[in-house]
């Protein structure tokens, strides 16, 4: 379009993989022209404390979830679940269940091709396994069932009690199967094999890289040497809103799913499917949702049944995962094994890593960050394996991969640290090249009093001991075109910004008001959002803190379009001003010296006001952010209780958009780790192939007793005048930081998570040594 | 408050143990449900038949019961089985519903469907509706409204006291009813009076900001 100037350039930061590790590199790229954002410090809403504009309807009972959607006619589903880890469904035999008054539609859900957990093949096998009209009896005979609490079957009822009456009265054989829940287990010659799937080994290779010879010479110039293991084990999502939606189909050509997502159009694709429709023909609706953390992308497993439900029955179908389930069979973060041996020289460089990496995936691949993580290894080799069980497959958590890496190489460079008896934030800063994360290590260290840290670690008088530690993170969070945005000005003056991207607490409604209501110099409650319906305009899935990368971009250039647009038709009556030089500010249009309020403006549109598009422009948004965390904890040597005292997080973001709400993603990242470090951890029993610990009673989460004071520290040192996602970021320093403070507290060094008081005491015994 | 809200599962042998754990989730409740019957039938709408009056300590307690709640200063009437938790009876039984109380756990371990029953916060996926009828309920709709929030509803917005929100209701209601109790709290007693709510998002510190602003403006 402009191929006779030559196009202007710009220097933006991208992230790059060098080496096996994402770091940031300055590249020039076109300068597009079209809106910018400006200083970071010139913002009028933006930049500032926002409140939720869905606080109110969230404070007062009045936001409607998924799982509050009441139609009429509407039956409520439940899944019937294997008891067994690995086992063949003989029979099911649902006949007592249909004869329950109350009883409205049953289906079958077994299929020994299901190879991936709950979430993608699970499904897919529902559905080839589709019992239109033989039910769940048809579901009988040869399938496998490869964890327990894979669904077999789901049953639909008037009520929740009588559907949970119909799972009871549900009768099915199984021949059970030899299982393994264990990776050393499965690793183990002859073991059972996990998946049917005769390519698909219980060991598979991932990555190899860096080279080995060299690395394993390198160990011969370094001063000392670690070897050393750390374990993590699968952790749950939690989110308090179960997975789940409620099918409204009554037969006929169209249909409704009110879906607890993080995607609102991965929804009707899915349903449309199951439900034998066009995919035009479904409408997602996500008005509110409580929580996903990375677990909820498309209908999953449970969304399929609920669709064969409604089909079956012709009645809408609620169907919300119970607590149990939702341990069982929505998904995990993978659990890790990794084993290093490291050198390092005496003046504090990280010569050489040789890692083996395990991702625990159960019936998954797991994820986890390749190490040396961030850190600078001038020698490396890494090995990394997804090891198999018969479990529910990992699903994306908060940062995939990132904090179960994280655990395991910070607490590697700190036991390097301690053992050349340099300061361990010393020691990062020596082999971290990128200088933000020196910023924000010293800033974290003023910020915490990092010169109070223990200086021997268990040392001091007392039972109460108290230490600190460190440790740094990153993530991407640069977003993508997939947004569409319109932003509508009525001649009344009302303003609504539509967008079919989701809200997950993450505070999505409220940025995409904020930059239209910045940009028409308008007050935020003066802009309406509609958001969470496929109807609108497309936006993609909230993973990989992506969204409000993908989605500011497009509503920036929405509005600007939207301000140009209306600047147009009220320049004539501000003596013929260029639309651009129309300015717009606190509720007032103005040019050449005459001013009319907002809504006097408005009235010189047409009678259908104007609409305006947005794309998503690159130069809106960045990625790469750097964060350092520290904590303090107090370590119970006669109990070998922890109690985190206060932690420190520091953070870029580019543009913060709405800085409570960064702030309150930092104090929940930090409060997530806290759960990992301290109390978070599937148990499983080895024998019997089930999880002892599925229920909120069992899978201790953080609490209001151990939440310690928390320092959310947005780092404005980062000047980039773009948006970049920072949910993920948040989680994953914090972990590193608190196992550190423990060791630095009380002189053991725990090496598996979650850190509880039989690590510490039995550490104690053995002088700083856990098994 | 969490002590409180486990009052009912201490003292096993009340005779009316709001504790659902008493019972099976199951059709038959015998034993449970026949002192139970005779309590309620006499306080739900429907007239009870002598026969069934009589029937009422041997019998168990069984098909569809029609009761009045007082929810929110209201007396609504609603049909529930003798199984019917209040959490499901606000939930799915009344109509229209009250959905502002959540069902997470339904196991008294989360705190995100804690109403009020005559001014003490319960957890209603541990109290019978059977056990409700007669008493005063308030849930967190009845604390205000998105147009005329209270003083802790004000406070938890001011202060980001929410994320994703599910758990916020019952953070709300926990609160409010603490701060009728204590006006003045520190900061230990909030997180005390906080212990049976869980959050994922993470939003305890703002909850307890927004507790102690409250509070002063009380």
């Amino acid at each position: 379009m402009q191929q006779q100037t030559p196009a202007k350039k710009k220097k933006v930061k991208v992230p790059r993989v060098v080496g096996g590790v994402e770091t940031m590199v300055e590249i020039e790229v076109d300068d597009e022209g079209g809106p910018e954002w400006g200083p970071n410090d010139k913002h009028t809403l933006l930049n500032h404390r926002l409140t939720r504009v869905d606080a109110p309807v969230k404070v007062s009972g009045a936001a409607l979830y998924t799982h509050d959607r009441r139609l009429p006619g509407m039956l409520y589903g439940r899944v019937v679940r294997s008891p067994h880890a690995h086992a063949r469904v003989l029979r099911v035999d649902a006949s007592a269940a249909r004869r329950i008054p109350g009883v409205r539609a049953v289906v079958g859900a077994t299929d020994e091709e299901v190879v991936e957990g709950s979430n993608k093949a699970a499904g897919e096998a529902a559905k080839k396994n589709r019992t239109e009209a033989g039910g769940a009896e048809a579901a009988a005979g040869g399938k496998v069932v490869l964890f327990a609490g894979q669904p077999v079957a789901a049953v639909a009822a008037d009520t929740p009690e009588v559907a949970e009456d119909a799972v009871r009265a549900i009768r099915v054989e199984y021949e059970v199967l030899p299982h393994v829940v264990r990776a050393e287990d499965s690793m183990k010659e002859g073991a059972p094999k996990v998946t049917p799937d005769p390519n698909e080994q219980n060991v598979e290779e991932r990555e190899k890289r860096g080279d080995a010879a060299k690395t394993e010479a390198a160990f011969a110039q370094c001063d000392v040497i670690v070897e050393a293991e750390y374990r993590t084990p699968i952790l749950h999502h939690s989110c308090l809103e179960t997975h789940g939606n409620v099918v409204e189909y009554r037969g006929g050509d169209a249909a409704t799913v009110y879906a607890s997502t993080q995607g609102t159009f991965t929804i009707p694709s899915d349903a449309a499917q199951e439900l034998g429709l066009k995919e035009s023909a479904v409408t997602a609706i996500v008005e509110h949702m409580g929580g996903g953390f990375g677990s909820k992308f498309g209908i999953g497993i449970e969304g399929m049944l609920a669709c064969q439900l409604s089909k079956q029955a012709k009645a809408p179908v609620h169907l919300m995962l119970t607590r149990k389930d939702e341990f069982l069979l929505a998904g995990n973060r993978s659990g890790s094994w990794q084993k290093f041996k490291a050198g390092a020289t005496r003046d504090g460089r990280l010569v050489a890593l040789r890692a083996t990496q395990y991702r625990l995936g159960g019936l998954g691949r797991g994820s986890q960050a390749g190490q040396p993580y961030i850190y600078t290894a001038a020698n490396f080799y890494r090995e990394v394996f997804s090891v198999h069980t018969h479990e529910d497959a990992s699903r994306a958590m908060r940062a995939p991969g990132h904090p179960q890496a994280n655990f395991a190489m910070e607490s590697l460079m700190d036991e390097l640290a301690y053992k050349l008896g340099i300061d361990p934030l010393e020691f990062r800063k020596k082999n971290l090249k990128d200088t933000a994360y020196h910023r924000q290590l010293d800033r974290g260290a003023r910020e915490i009093g990092w010169e109070r840290r223990n200086r021997t670690p268990g040392g001091g008088a007392g039972a109460l001991k108290r230490g600190m530690g460190c440790a740094v993170g990153t993530w991407g969070g640069g977003g993508n075109n997939q947004c569409k945005v319109d932003v509508t000005v009525a001649r009344d003056g009302s303003v609504t910004v539509a967008v079919g991207s989701q809200d997950l607490g993450t505070g999505t409604r409220t940025l995409t008001r904020a930059i239209v209501a910045e940009e028409l110099g308008l007050g935020i409650n003066e802009v309406a959002e509609r958001i969470g319906d496929s109807r609108l305009g497309n936006a993609n899935s909230s993973g990989g803190s992506t969204t409000s990368a993908s989605l500011s971009p497009s509503v920036k250039d929405a509005a600007t379009n939207a301000r140009l647009a209306v600047a147009a038709k009220v320049a004539p009556l501000l003596g013929g001003a260029k639309p651009e030089e129309v300015k717009f500010a606190a509720g007032q249009v103005s040019a050449g010296g005459k001013t009319l309020a907002w809504k006097q403006a408005c009235a010189a549109l047409p009678s259908a006001g104007i609409t305006a598009h947005g794309e998503w422009k690159s130069n809106l948004q960045a990625s790469g952010v750097h964060g350092a965390c520290f904590a303090e904890v107090e370590v119970d040597t006669e109990t070998g209780h922890v109690r985190a005292v206060k932690m420190v997080q520091v953070q870029d973001v580019g543009l913060p958009l709405n800085r409570l709400a960064v702030e309150s993603q930092i104090n929940g990242g930090m409060i997530q780790s806290l759960g990992m470090v301290l109390y978070e951890g599937r148990v499983m029993d080895a024998q019997l192939g089930l999880q002892l610990n599925p229920g909120f009673g069992d899978y201790k989460l953080p609490g209001s007793l151990e939440i310690p004071e928390l320092v959310p520290l947005i780092d404005d040192e980062d000047k980039r005048e773009a948006v970049i996602g920072v949910g993920e970021a948040a989680i994953i320093p914090s972990v590193g930081a608190l196992a550190n403070a423990v060791f630095n507290a009380c002189g053991v060094r725990v090496r598996e998570l979650p850190i509880t008081p039989d690590k510490i005491l039995m550490g104690l015994t053995k002088g700083g040594q856990t098994a | 408050m969490a002590d409180e809200r486990d009052e009912g599962r201490r003292k096993k042998n009340l005779p009316h143990d709001p504790s659902r754990r008493r019972f099976l989730k199951g059709v038959g409740v015998a034993g449970a449900g026949a002192a139970l019957a005779e309590h309620l039938l006499l306080k739900s709408e429907a007239e009870p038949t002598a026969s069934a009056l009589a029937d009422a300590s041997t019998r168990p307690v069984e098909g569809a019961l029609n009761l009045a709640l007082d929810v929110n200063g209201q007396r609504r009437s609603v049909s529930v089985e003798p199984r019917t938790t209040l959490l499901g009876a606000l939930r799915h039984n009344l109509d229209p519903p009250l959905t502002g109380p959540k069902l997470v756990c339904d196991m008294g371990t989360c705190g995100a469907c804690t109403v009020l029953m005559d001014g003490k916060p319960v957890y209603s996926c541990l109290v019978l509706a059977v056990d409700a009828a007669g008493k005063r309920l308030t849930t967190v709709e009845g604390l205000g409204s998105p147009e005329n929030l209270s003083g802790v509803q004000k406070a938890f917005v001011e202060h980001d006291g929410l994320m994703c929100g599910f758990c916020t209701p019952g953070f709300v209601t926990t609160v409010s009813a603490y701060l009728k109790k204590n006006p003045n709290p520190t900061l230990a007693e909030v997180r005390e009076a906080c212990k049976g709510n869980f959050c994922r998002c993470g939003t305890y510190p703002r909850v307890f900001e927004a507790a102690l602003a409250a509070s002063k403006k009380t």
